[in-house]
C-alpha cells in the first residue's frame, strides 16, 4: 500500500513536470513565431518603402517625359530658333546612356558634346527619315528640325518605323518627334508640319548645321541643293526605290553638289515613284541608317568619306559599288565659279513636276475617248460584248483585278509583243462574232489609276486597222482606284 | 578589243530589261560619248536617259564626253540614272 501510494506521487509529480514543460515549449515556439512574422513586417515594411520611393521617381519622370511631349508644337512655317546652348560637360546620366559609344576612340567624349551642341533638319520623315531621326536622337544628337507635310497613312508603315497604327492621319512630323522623344527625351525636337518651298527653305536651312535630304521627289531635290549651296551646309542625301539604294555627302569640303552631277532634271516619265514602283522596306531602312552614320560622323567631327562619292546598294545581290565622283564643277550653275542661280527658283517649273511623290493626273486624251467607272459599271450590267483590257503590270494583276479582263501590260503594248497582239486579236474577233453587223469591237482600257490607260489608248488607236482589227477605244477614267473608291467598296485599294 | 561587263541600275535596267550582260570586243580607247552610244545602239530605250545619268568606269565616274577612256578586259561599266524615292 505504501509502495502504491509513493509511485502515485511521483507520477503525479511526472505529469506535473511535463505538462509544465510542454507549456514552455509551446510559448517558446510561439515567441519564435511572433519575432520571425516582426522581422518579415519589418522587411516588408522596408520593400514598401523603396517601391513607394521607385514609383514617385518614375512618376516625376513620366511627368517629365508628358511635358516634354506636350512642349512639342507643331510648326506649320519657320520661325527663329535660339541658339543651341554649349554642354559645358557630360552629366552622369548621359555618361551612362552614351557609354557604349563613349567607348569608341573616334568619338570619345568631345565627339558626344559635339553631337550635343549639333542640329540637324530631316526633310522628309518617311522610309528614310524614320530611322535616320531614330539614330540620330538615339546617339544624343542636339536639335533635330522633322520636316513633311504629309499625313500618315496605312501604306507607310512596312517603312517608316516611328509611325504606328494609332498615328493613321496624324501629321507624320509629329507622330515622328513623338516617337523620338519616347525614345531620348534629351533631344530637342521640333515638327515641322508644312511643304518645303523657295519661300521657306533658306530661312530654315540656314538655321542648322547639317540638312539630311530624305525626300521623295526631284523638285525638292534639287531645293534642298541650292538651299544647301546657299547658306553652305553639308547636305546628306540618300535615296531608295525597289531593292537599290544611292548615298553622296554633297557641298562638302570640295565636292560636287547635286546640280555637279545632275545639271539638267530627268524627263518627269523617266522618274518612278515608290507608290508607282514599290520599295522593300528594310532597302530605305538600311539607307537611311548610312545616312545617320554620315551625318553622325560629320557632326562629331570625324568627316565623312562619302563627300566625293556615290555609294550604290544593290539589295538583290547584297552588294555596295562606290563611284569615285568628279570635285565640283567650276562650271556649276549654283556652286561653281561663276553661278547662274543665286536664289532659289521654282523647282516645279524646272523639273516639270510637282514635289510630291503622289501620282501625278495625266491628261492624254480628249473627253469622248474616256467614260467614267460609272458608265462602264452600266456597260458591264447591260453585259454587252466588249472587251476589258488591263494594261498594268503583272504583279499588280496579282494583287486584284476585275473578272473577265485581259490582261497586256503598257510596255508589251509598247513593244508590240507579238503573243500579246495575237492574244488582243484573238478577243477582238470573238467580240465581233457577237456583235450584230459590221461594228467596231469595244475596248475599255483600264489601269491603277487612269495614267497608263490613257497611254494604251493612244497606242492601240495607232494600231486599230493596222496590227489588230478595227477596234473603239475608251479609257476607264481614274482607273480601278476609281472603281473602288465609286463603286465597288469592296475592291482591295493599293 | 576587251571584254566588259556593264551593270544597268534603276531605270536603266527597267529600260533595258537586264540587270547586267557583257560586251564583247568594245574597242579601246574609246570616247564616254562612243561608248554611250554603244550602249544606246543595243538598247534605244535608254536614249531617254542621256544627259541625266551617271556613267562609270572601274568605279570611276566619267562624263559623257569626249575624253577618252581606256577599257581593260573585265571592267565593269556602271548606268547609274539618280533615284529620287524615299
Amino acid at each position: 500500500m505504501t509502495t502504491f501510494v509513493f509511485c502515485s506521487y511521483i507520477l503525479n509529480y511526472y505529469f506535473y513536470y511535463c505538462g509544465y514543460f510542454v507549456t514552455v515549449i509551446f510559448l517558446l515556439v510561439r515567441f519564435s513565431r511572433l519575432t520571425a512574422m516582426d522581422n518579415e513586417m519589418c522587411s516588408l515594411k522596408r520593400q514598401l518603402e523603396e517601391k513607394e520611393k521607385e514609383i514617385a521617381a518614375l512618376r516625376s519622370k513620366l511627368a517629365a517625359r508628358v511635358e516634354k511631349a506636350s512642349e512639342l508644337k507643331i510648326q506649320d512655317k519657320v520661325t527663329t530658333l535660339n541658339p543651341l546652348t554649349a554642354k559645358p560637360s557630360l552629366s552622369n546620366e548621359d555618361i551612362m546612356r552614351y557609354s557604349r559609344q563613349l567607348l569608341l576612340p573616334d568619338l570619345g567624349v568631345q565627339g558626344q558634346l559635339k553631337l550635343s551642341q549639333t542640329s540637324v533638319l530631316v526633310v522628309g520623315c518617311g522610309g528614310l527619315g524614320c530611322p535616320l531621326a531614330q539614330y540620330l536622337a538615339a546617339a544624343g544628337i542636339g536639335r533635330l528640325g522633322l520636316l513633311d507635310y504629309d499625313e500618315v497613312e496605312l501604306s507607310n508603315l512596312h517603312r517608316q518605323v516611328l509611325h504606328g497604327e494609332e498615328n493613321q492621319g496624324q501629321a507624320k512630323a509629329l507622330s515622328a518627334a513623338r516617337s523620338v522623344i519616347r525614345l531620348n527625351s534629351g533631344v530637342e525636337c521640333i515638327p515641322y508640319h508644312l511643304q518645303l518651298s523657295p519661300e521657306n527653305a533658306l530661312q530654315l536651312v540656314q538655321q542648322y548645321d547639317i540638312v539630311a535630304d530624305c525626300s521623295d521627289n526631284v523638285p525638292t531635290r534639287y531645293l534642298v541643293n541650292d538651299a544647301c549651296v546657299l547658306s553652305g551646309k553639308p547636305l546628306v542625301s540618300a535615296s531608295a526605290l525597289r531593292m537599290e539604294g544611292q548615298l553622296t555627302v554633297y557641298n562638302y569640303h570640295g565636292g560636287p553638289c547635286y546640280r555637279c552631277l545632275y545639271p539638267v532634271p530627268p524627263p518627269p516619265e523617266t522618274v518612278t515613284n515608290c507608290s508607282d514602283g514599290g520599295v522593300l522596306g528594310v532597302v530605305p531602312g538600311i539607307m537611311g541608317c548610312l545616312q545617320a552614320l554620315e551625318v553622325l560622323k560629320i557632326a562629331s567631327g570625324q568627316g565623312t568619306a562619302c563627300g566625293q562619292q556615290l555609294l550604290l546598294f544593290d539589295a538583290q545581290n547584297a552588294r555596295f559599288r562606290s563611284i569615285r565622283l568628279r570635285p565640283k564643277q567650276p562650271s556649276c550653275v549654283v556652286c561653281g565659279e561663276i553661278p547662274s542661280v543665286t536664289r532659289l527658283v521654282d523647282y516645279e517649273a524646272f523639273c516639270g513636276s510637282a514635289a510630291t511623290d503622289k501620282c501625278r493626273k495625266l491628261n492624254l486624251l480628249s473627253k469622248d475617248q474616256r467614260i467614267t467607272v460609272q458608265d462602264y459599271k452600266s456597260i458591264r450590267d447591260s453585259t454587252g460584248p466588249h472587251i476589258l483590257l488591263d494594261v498594268r503590270p503583272l504583279v499588280e494583276v496579282e494583287i486584284c483585278s476585275l473578272p473577265s479582263s485581259l490582261n497586256i501590260p503598257l510596255s508589251s503594248l509598247e513593244e508590240k509583243k507579238s503573243k500579246d497582239i495575237q492574244l488582243l486579236q484573238e478577243k477582238i474577233s470573238q467580240v465581233k462574232q457577237q456583235m450584230a453587223g459590221d461594228q467596231q469591237a469595244p475596248v475599255y482600257v483600264v489601269c491603277k489609276l487612269g495614267n497608263d490607260s490613257q497611254k494604251a489608248v493612244q497606242l492601240l488607236e495607232k494600231m486599230s486597222g493596222e496590227e489588230v482589227d478595227g477596234i473603239t477605244v475608251k479609257d476607264i477614267s481614274g482607273g480601278l482606284m476609281a472603281w473602288a473608291k465609286m463603286i465597288d467598296p469592296s475592291f482591295p485599294r493599293y | 578589243m576587251n571584254t566588259v561587263s556593264v551593270i544597268y541600275f534603276g531605270q536603266s535596267a527597267e529600260l533595258t530589261g537586264l540587270k547586267g550582260e557583257e560586251l564583247v570586243s568594245v574597242p579601246t580607247p574609246i570616247s564616254s560619248r562612243e561608248l554611250w552610244e554603244l550602249l544606246q545602239q543595243r538598247h534605244p530605250r535608254l536614249a531617254v536617259l542621256r544627259g541625266h545619268v551617271v556613267l562609270a568606269v572601274a568605279q570611276q565616274y566619267i562624263p559623257i564626253a569626249e575624253q577618252l577612256v581606256v577599257l581593260r578586259d573585265g571592267d565593269e561599266v556602271a548606268v547609274v540614272p539618280p533615284l529620287s524615292g524615299g
